[in-house]
Formats: structure tokens, C-alpha cells, sequence
């Protein structure tokens, strides 16, 4: 019984989901695939997980699936391709992937390059807005995180802050997903979180929770 | 005089008896009577010497031989003088004077044979394979009394005269030594094969000249172990020697039976051996003792009858003592480490030049012979590629250890060859000399410059390789953009540079699929211009060399097969951070960040490099394969998707 569960969960990952739209309240939009456009999202419309969706505030969404109902509540945004149920070893594959994503940390010694990959002045000096998407996203996330899809929310709020870095001083957020890095068991990966959180500006409230937690995961590392 | 005398120049018999291709002495090579292809262990010069006593009723002694050789390379060149190699036989003719004192006086006749010297000369084709030769000089000098009536006023006087001839020629034979492996080997000989030189003038003596009937030989030669050797050798003749060798230590032990057609009994005698071998010299003792009675006086009637076939060994020959010294005079080092294998690891891909360098393309297994340590220099090259030996890293080898040695090779620069060959390497190992110590020859394939061995990460020298062409082709494009370019933000010039770029790079190329399905085949950047087109792979090269090239950092991307076909393309650095994406897209699916060397996220952008429509479809559908097989499906975690950094 347990090995079939351990198979139909990784069923969910390898087989693409589509969703259909149940309900709309208020300002909700949908972008497909590599699109730049954003269209509004009409009931009853059928989203590949390709599709990309968001609200406005006072605005909802409820999407219905094979295996999985999703609710996604105003200000939020989320991946089609996020819904979905994963275990802990694809979570620790996921974060995995961040790394593997990095480019070298060494230049081929034997390399001889003649490219150069220089900065020039005046590179920075390119200003845009921060717009509030990237609080979207994790609003998105914690929304995963309630519907009982905590992996693929980690995942989803760890890409976010990647994409957009100002999310990453969002104590809150931070916190939050810590947690359940925390809670499913992944101390190394939940103590890497604490340590990065601790140089943020916290509440007393907060820095007493995330010392708390980063010396109860360090004492449980220290058992093993 | 005599009628159809059988008389043989020498054939197998030597005096040191037959120790085969002896691993550990040289001195029995010395005798060309069983190694007629002159094969030496000398590594420059070596000088032997054989004195012998001969036990005859009154005991004389002799200088049988002194022999020179010097190898030089893979030649070896043998001289030997020969005055102990002759036979005297002196007559009664049966006829008599009867002098004027009433004596009588009677009158003989005397055959000597000799062989004066001989020259050897050999070449090693490799330590399992060489052929050479040996050229023997002989004399034989033909002496008769004779009594002549000379008629005088009635009277009849005899006047004793005497006729004489001396007859020159020279012999030569080839012979071939190959060894199958390190515990047998194998001697093939012609007897008599070359023959040229005078012929008796004198009808008395044209019977007595020495016959040269043409044979051969096959010798074989057995070490079951390594202290020990069995040899056998077979004259077509009929003939054969067996010897048992044993070697311990320096010294060594050798028994030879011969049988031979022309005496009895069946092991018509033996010669036992002892030997010491020192740094640089050799020691035989050794003996001939026949099992048959040996006289000294004969009547003529049986030597016509039965005849000599061999001047060193015939009925009439007696028991001898010898002893040999032979000296081994090295001016070059002797041998101290041994390649015993080299193993090939991978084919030569001419453009995968710096690969070669950072890893071996060859492994040998080296002994150090030695009681110390030894200090190794590997070089290497391949025939067709190299004109020079490449060193590869020096090595120390402990006494007596084997050690595994890396062959590195360098791919000049100028290698263009478009053909697949099957050629050599050949691989030394040098020490303090600048002789090498070993060497080994081995089989290679080296692919043509375009052939690619499948690996993805390999396409990164086909892009390198090829940047002159490429800076040179991206720099004129960029120059009549000039204008845009000089009015963006500096920080968005390597997206719009990556954008101009492509949009002119696929303007006149078509995709084609790879016409040699079953081989690798990839194009330089500047063949897929000329051709104006080529496959993924071919594509993905292209356009990552022209953004390399203009300073552009650049990534491939290896979705591997899985059961579907396996597909390239790329991911570029825009140098901007996760802050300024908005710029470039709305839409954050269509961008990835990668942390670079010193730490900094910056966006990274894919293209199919495959999509000839325009930057933005190749964005879109790179972006959407990225996303699909590489994140969602977790392919790079898994292993499914690798991205290949070119620098």
C-alpha cells in the first residue's frame, strides 16, 4: 500500500495536470505559457500548467482538478504547474536544482578564453519599479502551503526569491516557509533558512522564534 | 683421390651449446651457428672471447673465436674472427719414393678447411619481432704430392712434385626470432641459403670442396618458469639438439644433447655448461664430450666413406674444454624500467585539444628493474599528428614497483585533417638518458576534426576553436547596429547584442538534419555560415561561439534522449540582475537566475537555437522546454537535462 501511494504521487509530477476554472470573484487573470499578455479568466475555461495565474485584491479563484481542488484568494499569484502534490525526496531534488542551476563556482583552469566577461560602468545605473508580484508569488505560496501541498509551496517561495529579491526580507514569508522546511524534518535546509533570516531586521518576537528554533535544530543535528 | 666426400659447412652446433634467445646471457648469441639472425641482448658494445684445450693425444690449445658486436638503435652489427674454426686432414696417398740411400719416402696429401670471420647484422622490429643475417667467410686449401716420370737418355727419373689450391667462398643465411609471448619463441633459419665465391679448378679436388646443400632450422624455446628453459632445435638434415637451462641467481646451467645424421649413437655427445654473469661480464665454462671413441689416426678408406659434414663437429673431432668471457661495454645506460602494456582510453578528437591536455589519452604499466627508485619521463606521439614527442607529467617509480603512467598528447593547433585514420602511437619512457629506456607501439583512432563524441559537453571546443571567425563575423554585424546599440543602457547591451545577433544568424540558415545518422559529426561556426545551415547541435555552436566571442557568457543545454531524440540548445548570460527582469519580460516563467562565479544572480536567458524565425519565437520556446523538462519535471536534478557552461 505504501509503495503504491509512493508511486501515485510521483505520478503527479511526471503527468501534466490541467485545471478547469470553477469560480471567479472580482480580478482575475491568467498568462499561458511564454505569453506577455495577461487575459481576464472566464469560468469554466481549462488551464495547462503552463498558465500562470493572479488576483487582484477582494478577488478569488477556484480551480478544480484531477486530484487536487485549489483556492486562490485575492492578491495572490501561482504557477498552474505548482499545484500538485510532492513528497520529501522530490522537495530535497527541487532544492537541490538551485545549485545545480548556478553557474560554475571555478573556471576551467585549462581554459583559454578569450571572451571577457566584464562590467561596465554605469551597468547598475538601470532603475525599475518593484512592482508587488513577487508578494503575489508567495501569497501564492502560503496559499499552496493551506491546501496541504507545503513542498511544492517551499519550492515556489524559494524560486520567488530568487526572482524577486526584495521578497527575501520579508521576515514574515521567511519565517513562515522556514517552518515547515522545519516542521517536515529538512533541519539542514530549514537551519540554512534561520541562519539567513537572523540577519534580517526582526521584531523581538520574531528573532526570539527564529533563535528558539535554530538552537533546537542545532541540538538535534548535534544527536544525530 | 677421394670420391664424393660429404662435407658440410657448419650448421647448429656451437661451442657454448644452445641456450635459445636466453633472456639472461648474451654470449651464446655470439655463436652464428644457431643464431644465424644475429639476435643480441647488447644494449652498445660487446666483445666475447672463447679459448679452448682440445684433449687429442697430445692436448693443444687454441683462440676458437673473438666476436665484436654494437647495437645502435634498433641494428645490431656483429663481427666474429674465427682462427679455432678448422680442420686439418693429412694423408698417406699410398704411393712411395725410394730415395738413393735406400729410404723410402711416402707421399700425402692434406685437406684444411677454415672459417676465417663472419658479419652479422640484425633489426628489431619490435621486442617480439626481428630478422637478420650472417655472412660467413671459409677457406679451403687443397695439398698433393705427386710424382712425375720425366724421361732422359734411356733413363727414367721420377721427380716428386707437389699441386695445391687454395678455394674461397662465403655463405649466408636469414633468420627470423618471434615471440609469441614472454615464456616462448621461436627461431626460423635458412642453412646455405646465399652461397658465392671461387670453386676448385683442380679436377682431384673439386670432390673434397665443401658441400652447401641448402635447409633450414626451427628452433623453440620454452621458459615455464623463469628460472628455467627448454630449447630444441631441428635441422632439415635431421640433426637436433635439445638443452635444458636453469638460471639462479647470476649463475646459470645449461645441458645440450646433440644427435647428428653423420655420427653414433643417437645423442652423438653433450656439452654441459656453467655460466656467472657479472655487471659487465659473462663466464662460460663449458664442454664437449663425445660418446664415441675418438682416434686420432684413421684410415682413408672410412673418412672417403663416411666423410666429414662439419669442421667443429665430426667423427673426428675431440673432446674439448672451453672457456668463454664476453664483455658487455655500455658507453649507453642499460635498460631500468620496463613498459610492459599501454592501454588506449580514449580515440583522438582533434578538437577536443584541451581535453587531451587535462586528461590522459593513454595508460602504460612501468617496472622499475632497479633497486632504487626511479624518476620516469613518459612521452608520446602519434604518427600523422605529432612531429615531436610530448612529455607527459615526470613520475617516480619505487624499486621494483609498477606504477600506472598517464600519456598525455597536444593536438597542434594546425591539425586540419577532415578523415578518419587509424594510425600509431608510440609511447617511451625515458629516464636520464636521452635514449628511451622502453617504448611500445600502439593502434589509435584519430577522428576527423569535426567528428564529436556525443557528449554535449564536449560541443564547447567546436565553439572555441572557431572564435576568430566568429568574433570577426559578430563584430561587422554589431558595427552596422551601431546606432541602437550606442542609444540602449549599457546594461541591456548583451541582450540586445544576443538579439541583433540572432536575428541575422538565422536569417539565411535552414535547419538540417545531421545527414550522418550514424556518426558524430558537428560543424565549425563558420562551415554552418558556408552551408548556411546544420542541425541542433551545429546551430547551438554557431550562435554560443558568435555570443562568446563578443563577450557573452553562454551555457548549453543537454536534454538527453530518455527514448526520444536528443536535443541542444542554450542559455545566455544577460548580466542583469533578478531586479531589472522587468525590462525584458512580464512574464517571470520566460527568465532563470543563475548565481555567478563571485556570487552575484543574474538572468539568464534560453533560445532554441533551431527556431530560424526570429529572437523572440527562439526565447519563447527555449523558455518553454526550459521550463517544462529542466524545472517542472525536475530534469536537471534528475539528471535528464545538464546545462554545459562553455567557459
Amino acid at each position: 500500500m505504501k509503495t503504491l501511494l509512493i508511486i501515485l504521487m510521483f505520478a503527479g509530477i511526471l503527468s501534466a495536470q490541467t485545471f478547469t476554472v470553477e469560480k471567479v470573484s472580482g480580478d482575475v487573470k491568467y498568462q499561458n505559457g511564454s505569453s506577455e499578455t495577461w487575459s481576464a479568466l472566464k469560468i469554466g475555461m481549462i488551464l495547462k500548467d503552463d498558465a500562470v495565474i493572479s488576483t487582484g485584491q477582494n478577488s478569488s479563484v477556484l480551480l478544480k482538478g484531477n486530484k487536487v481542488n485549489f483556492n486562490l484568494n485575492e492578491s495572490s499569484a501561482v504557477s498552474v504547474s505548482s499545484i500538485k502534490k510532492m513528497n520529501i525526496d522530490e522537495l530535497l531534488l527541487a532544492l537541490a536544482m538551485e545549485d545545480m542551476m548556478n553557474a560554475p563556482k571555478e573556471i576551467r583552469k585549462s581554459s583559454d578564453n578569450t571572451a571577457v566577461y566584464g562590467t561596465k560602468e554605469g551597468e547598475s545605473t538601470l532603475q525599475i519599479k518593484t512592482d508587488d508580484f513577487g508578494i503575489k508569488r508567495l501569497n501564492g505560496a502560503v496559499q499552496l502551503a493551506e491546501n496541504s501541498l507545503e513542498e511544492s509551496a517551499v519550492i515556489a517561495a524559494k524560486e520567488t526569491y530568487r526572482k524577486y529579491p526584495y521578497t527575501k526580507n520579508l521576515q514574515s514569508y521567511r519565517i513562515y516557509f522556514a517552518n515547515i522546511l522545519n516542521d517536515k524534518g529538512l533541519y539542514e535546509e530549514a537551519l540554512d533558512e534561520y541562519v539567513d533570516i537572523q540577519k534580517l531586521k526582526l521584531t523581538d518576537e520574531d528573532r526570539t522564534e527564529v533563535n528558539v528554533k535554530t538552537e533546537s535544530i542545532k541540538m538535534k543535528l548535534l544527536s544525530k | 683421390m677421394f670420391a664424393n666426400v660429404n662435407i658440410l659447412s657448419q650448421s647448429s652446433f656451437g661451442l657454448n651449446g644452445y641456450w635459445g634467445l636466453s633472456p639472461n646471457f648474451n654470449t651464446p648469441l655470439y655463436g652464428y651457428e644457431s643464431n644465424t639472425s644475429n639476435y643480441s641482448h647488447v644494449r652498445d658494445w660487446g666483445f666475447s672471447f672463447i679459448y679452448g684445450v682440445e684433449f687429442a693425444k697430445s692436448t693443444n690449445s687454441n683462440i676458437y673465436s673473438i666476436s665484436l658486436s654494437k647495437t645502435l638503435g634498433n641494428h645490431n652489427l656483429s663481427a666474429r674472427f674465427t682462427p679455432g674454426y678448422q680442420k686439418e686432414f693429412i694423408f698417406n696417398t699410398g704411393e712411395s719414393i725410394v730415395l738413393e740411400d735406400s729410404t723410402s719416402q711416402s707421399l700425402t696429401a692434406s685437406v684444411n678447411y677454415k672459417e676465417l670471420f663472419g658479419l652479422g647484422y640484425s633489426y628489431e622490429f619490435s621486442e617480439d619481432f626481428s630478422v637478420g643475417t650472417t655472412f660467413r667467410f671459409f677457406t679451403q686449401d687443397f695439398f698433393e704430392e705427386i710424382v712425375t716420370p720425366v724421361f732422359e737418355d734411356s733413363l727414367i727419373f721420377f721427380v716428386r712434385e707437389t699441386k695445391s689450391e687454395k678455394v674461397k667462398f662465403w655463405k649466408g643465411d636469414l633468420g627470423i626470432n618471434y615471440a609469441l609471448n614472454e615464456n616462448l619463441n621461436f627461431v626460423f633459419s635458412s642453412i646455405n641459403l646465399l652461397n658465392f665465391g671461387e670453386k676448385a679448378d683442380n679436377s682431384d679436388f673439386k670432390d673434397l670442396e665443401i658441400k652447401r646443400e641448402v635447409g633450414g632450422m626451427i628452433g623453440v624455446n620454452y621458459l615455464p618458469i623463469d628460472a628455467a628453459a627448454i630449447n630444441l632445435i631441428y635441422e632439415t638434415t635431421g640433426s637436433y639438439q635439445v638443452a635444458f637451462n636453469g638460471y639462479a641467481g647470476n649463475l646459470g646451467f645449461g645441458m645440450t644433447l646433440f644427435h647428428d645424421k653423420y655420427q653414433d649413437p643417437e645423442i652423438a655427445g653433450m656439452i654441459p655448461t656453467i655460466s656467472y654473469k657479472g655487471e659487465i661480464f659473462e663466464l662460460f665454462v663449458s664442454g664437449v664430450k663425445y660418446f664415441s671413441n675418438r682416434k686420432k689416426e684413421f684410415g682413408v678408406s672410412e673418412f672417403v666413406q663416411n666423410g666429414i659434414y662439419n669442421v667443429l663437429n665430426n667423427p673426428y673431432s675431440f673432446d674439448k674444454v672451453l672457456l668463454t668471457v664476453s664483455f658487455n661495454i655500455n658507453t649507453a645506460k642499460e635498460r631500468t624500467v620496463k613498459l610492459i602494456d599501454v592501454e588506449i582510453v580514449k580515440d583522438i578528437y582533434p578538437t577536443f585539444s584541451e581535453n587531451f591536455i587535462d586528461y590522459p589519452f593513454a595508460y602504460g604499466t612501468a617496472v622499475n628493474l632497479t633497486d632504487e627508485y626511479l624518476t620516469v619521463k613518459p612521452m608520446a606521439r602519434i604518427k600523422g599528428v605529432n612531429e615531436e614527442n610530448i612529455q607527459s607529467p615526470v613520475l617516480a617509480i619505487a624499486p621494483h614497483d609498477t606504477a600506472r603512467v598517464p600519456f598525455y598528447i597536444i593536438i597542434p593547433e594546425s591539425y586540419s585533417s577532415e578523415k578518419v585514420e587509424l594510425s600509431y602511437a608510440d609511447f617511451y619512457l625515458f629516464t636520464i638518458a636521452d635514449k628511451p629506456d622502453d617504448q611500445f607501439q600502439k593502434a589509435v583512432l584519430v577522428n576527423s576534426i569535426n567528428s564529436w563524441d556525443g557528449k554535449v559537453s564536449n560541443l564547447r571546443y567546436f565553439i572555441k576553436k572557431d572564435l576568430d571567425f566568429s568574433m570577426s563575423h559578430a563584430k561587422a554585424v554589431l558595427s552596422s547596429n551601431k546606432t541602437v546599440l550606442d542609444t540602449l543602457p549599457i546594461a541591456l547591451e548583451s541582450f540586445y547584442k544576443a538579439k541583433i545577433l540572432f536575428n541575422e544568424y538565422v536569417e539565411n540558415l535552414v535547419y538540417i538534419s545531421d545527414p550522418r545518422a550514424t556518426g558524430e559529426y558537428v560543424q565549425f561556426p563558420h562551415q554552418t555560415f558556408e552551408l548556411k545551415g546544420g542541425d541542433c547541435d551545429d546551430l547551438s555552436v554557431g550562435y554560443s561561439s558568435l555570443l562568446e566571442s563578443v563577450g557573452i557568457q553562454t551555457a548549453l543545454v543537454d536534454y538527453k534522449a530518455n527514448g526520444k531524440v536528443r536535443h541542444v540548445n542554450l542559455l545566455f548570460n544577460t548580466k542583469l540582475s533578478p531586479n531589472q527582469a522587468k525590462v525584458l519580460t512580464n512574464n517571470d516563467t520566460k527568465y532563470f537566475i543563475r548565481e555567478s562565479v563571485d556570487g552575484k544572480d543574474e538572468i539568464w536567458l534560453p533560445v532554441e537555437a533551431t527556431s530560424l524565425t526570429d529572437f523572440k519565437t527562439a526565447w519563447k520556446l527555449g523558455a518553454e522546454k526550459f521550463n517544462k523538462e529542466a524545472i517542472n519535471e525536475l530534469g536537471i536534478a534528475k539528471g535528464k537535462v545538464n546545462i554545459v557552461d562553455i567557459y
